[in-house]
């Protein structure tokens, strides 16, 4: 599906967020599904590129792709200017489901992982709490802290040189406040593998539910070439994270 | 002027010469949710064995220049959830459904074989010789013409149906190959499987893929794949399944020319998931430009 770009708003850091406007409304677009993006119609790069959705509209005419620049295809991405077109398929895969009667939700995330927390706290239906843990590098790379304290939510920075929030990882306050007494009802998380893997094995000492977003490498995104597997836990077949995941509950496979 | 698509290779009624290559397009089901696959010729399955396999640990895939690589492990749900579970989802439809299939020995080759032949809806089987052989080191079977040629013969009794042999690229003088192919009594050949290679993480010194070497694949083989098809052509009389790098129709007719008589579309379904449709409908337009009628014509059509 084409669209056209709208924004391309510089983040800071090797950040940047793509607007896009579908030449036709895309159905089913949740907070944690993703989009294959075509860099290039040439064949360089080859792959398109796996990208989870940022903020969206509810009527599937606009959503959004926060972007870092880490090689060929996404320096392509950042050249885009409002008007140009660029070739998406998706959404696809599992999103993250806020439990039945949830009130307190909790969200640890890193880098371009606070993407699917966008719009997952724009489209927060009920009474929900939203706390959100951005952890980061350094200050610069602390991306949308202010938007999500915008819309309601309380957000916790941690940057590994201190730089602004707590000095350290961004397990750390997440480990501070359960340890204060506080307890979600539910832990979603994005970002990095190591990452991801300390938050679950933190939710899981505390008894929390916790959904991680999986991101292996991979080729196509709807499960034909069988690249993107990880193990479910305590079996020995290898499942696809694009159609089985990219969100997987965290007790459901090897992290 | 209506231009002819048709044609019966080996046995095979294909409503036209644009196929889905094994490894690429699962067992047939999952491009459902794209197009209607009837609108083209056929489509191969995923490398099928007699049990399940789990494959290699990831990561599996990696970006390659104009291509991609993958060491995938020959993943696959084994011969009876194929038949019994995904089979029956399309075997009405009006397309030409061909089994790859493999072992780690050449009596499971046979056996998978003589199964595969007893399949209603299997037209055709692919045999693909680029596995490890379990009594030969691990050296893939297709890397020595004594032991194709074992395989195949054996192979060849065991069924009626048109059996395919996909040659691998990773050898000195595929020409041979495809001609042991021939008098073993293969019905045809599928040209080429993916070349092996291998990419690394400079930072971390280890390789990108879990399994270290991986199989190249994607445009950047294309010129390779053309080159090994035309060869074959002139070694053999049986017909040629063109693959490698297929990106587009005027690919399509490049194969062709070159001495393919049907072509599989591979890595390019990824990016694409509509391409091998988007081919078929293409094709007649371009072979209209071209002055052809009929795209037989243009087999083996290379003038030099």
């Amino acid at each position: 599906m084409d669209c056209i770009v709208r924004v391309n708003e510089e983040l800071g850091g090797d950040f940047f967020y793509l607007g896009l406007e579908p030449l036709e409304p895309i159905a089913d677009i949740r907070p944690g599904r993703f989009f294959m993006v075509r860099c290039s119609q040439s064949a360089d790069p080859f792959l398109r590129r796996p990208m989870s959705v940022a903020d969206y509209k509810k009527d599937g005419s606009g959503f959004g792709l926060v972007v870092q620049t880490v090689g060929w295809g996404t320096s392509l991405l950042s050249t885009l200017v409002p008007w140009d077109r660029i070739d998406v398929i998706g959404p696809f895969g599992t999103n993250f489901e806020v439990p039945d009667g949830a009130r307190s939700l909790w969200a640890v995330a890193g880098g371009s992982g606070v993407a699917p927390f966008l719009g997952l706290i724009d489209h927060a239906e009920g009474d929900v709490d939203h706390t959100v843990f951005l952890g980061a590098r350094t200050s610069e790379l602390l991306i949308y802290a202010d938007r999500l304290k915008e819309r309601g939510a309380c957000v916790i920075t941690a940057t590994e040189d201190g730089s602004s929030g707590e000095h350290g990882l961004v397990t750390e306050p997440l480990v501070k406040k359960l340890d204060s007494g506080e307890k979600p009802d539910v832990i979603f998380t994005c970002g990095p593998t190591p990452m991801m893997r300390a938050v679950a094995r933190i939710a899981e000492a505390h008894g929390i539910k916790c959904s991680v977003s999986l991101e292996n490498r991979m080729a196509c995104g709807f499960g034909a070439c069988v690249g993107c597997v990880t193990k479910k836990r305590g079996e020995e077949n290898y499942i696809t994270v694009c159609s089985r995941g990219p969100v997987f509950d965290s007790f459901e496979v090897e992290i | 002027m209506p231009v002819n698509l048709a044609n019966n290779i080996a046995g095979l009624n294909l409503k036209n010469p644009i196929l889905g290559a094994s490894g690429t397009f699962g067992y047939g089901t999952l491009y459902e949710r794209f197009y209607d696959i009837s609108v083209i010729g056929g489509f191969v399955t995923k490398a099928l064995s007699l049990k399940p396999r789990a494959g290699n640990p990831a990561p599996r895939i990696c970006e390659a220049p104009g291509g991609m690589l993958n060491a995938i492990g020959l993943q696959n749900i084994g011969i009876d959830r194929f038949v019994n579970q995904k089979l029956p989802k399309i075997k009405d439809k009006d397309l030409v459904i061909i089994a790859n299939f493999f072992g780690e020995t050449v009596d499971e080759y046979v056996e998978v074989a003589s199964r595969l032949n007893e399949v209603d809806g299997v037209h055709g089987l692919e045999m693909n010789i680029s596995c490890p052989n379990r009594n030969n080191e691990g050296l893939v079977f297709g890397a020595s013409c004594q032991i194709t040629e074992d395989v195949v013969k054996a192979c060849r009794k065991v069924t009626n149906k048109p059996l395919f042999v996909k040659l691998s690229p990773n050898v000195a003088d595929i020409a041979k190959f495809a001609k042991v192919c021939e008098d073993s009594g293969a019905d045809g050949l599928s040209v080429i499987n993916t070349l092996s290679g291998m990419a690394i993480d400079i930072r971390s010194r280890k390789p990108i893929l879990a399994n270290v070497m991986g199989g190249l694949s994607g445009p950047a083989i294309k010129p390779v794949a053309v080159r090994m098809v035309w060869q074959c052509y002139r070694a053999v009389k049986i017909p040629i399944f063109g693959i490698g790098g297929i990106s587009c129709v005027e690919d399509v007719v490049e194969f062709i020319l070159a001495g393919a008589s049907a072509v599989q579309i591979g890595s390019m379904n990824f990016v694409e998931p509509e391409i091998c449709k988007t081919l078929a409908e293409e094709l007649p337009d371009l072979l209209e430009s071209l002055g052809v009628s009929d795209y037989r014509e243009l087999i083996g059509a290379l003038d030099v």
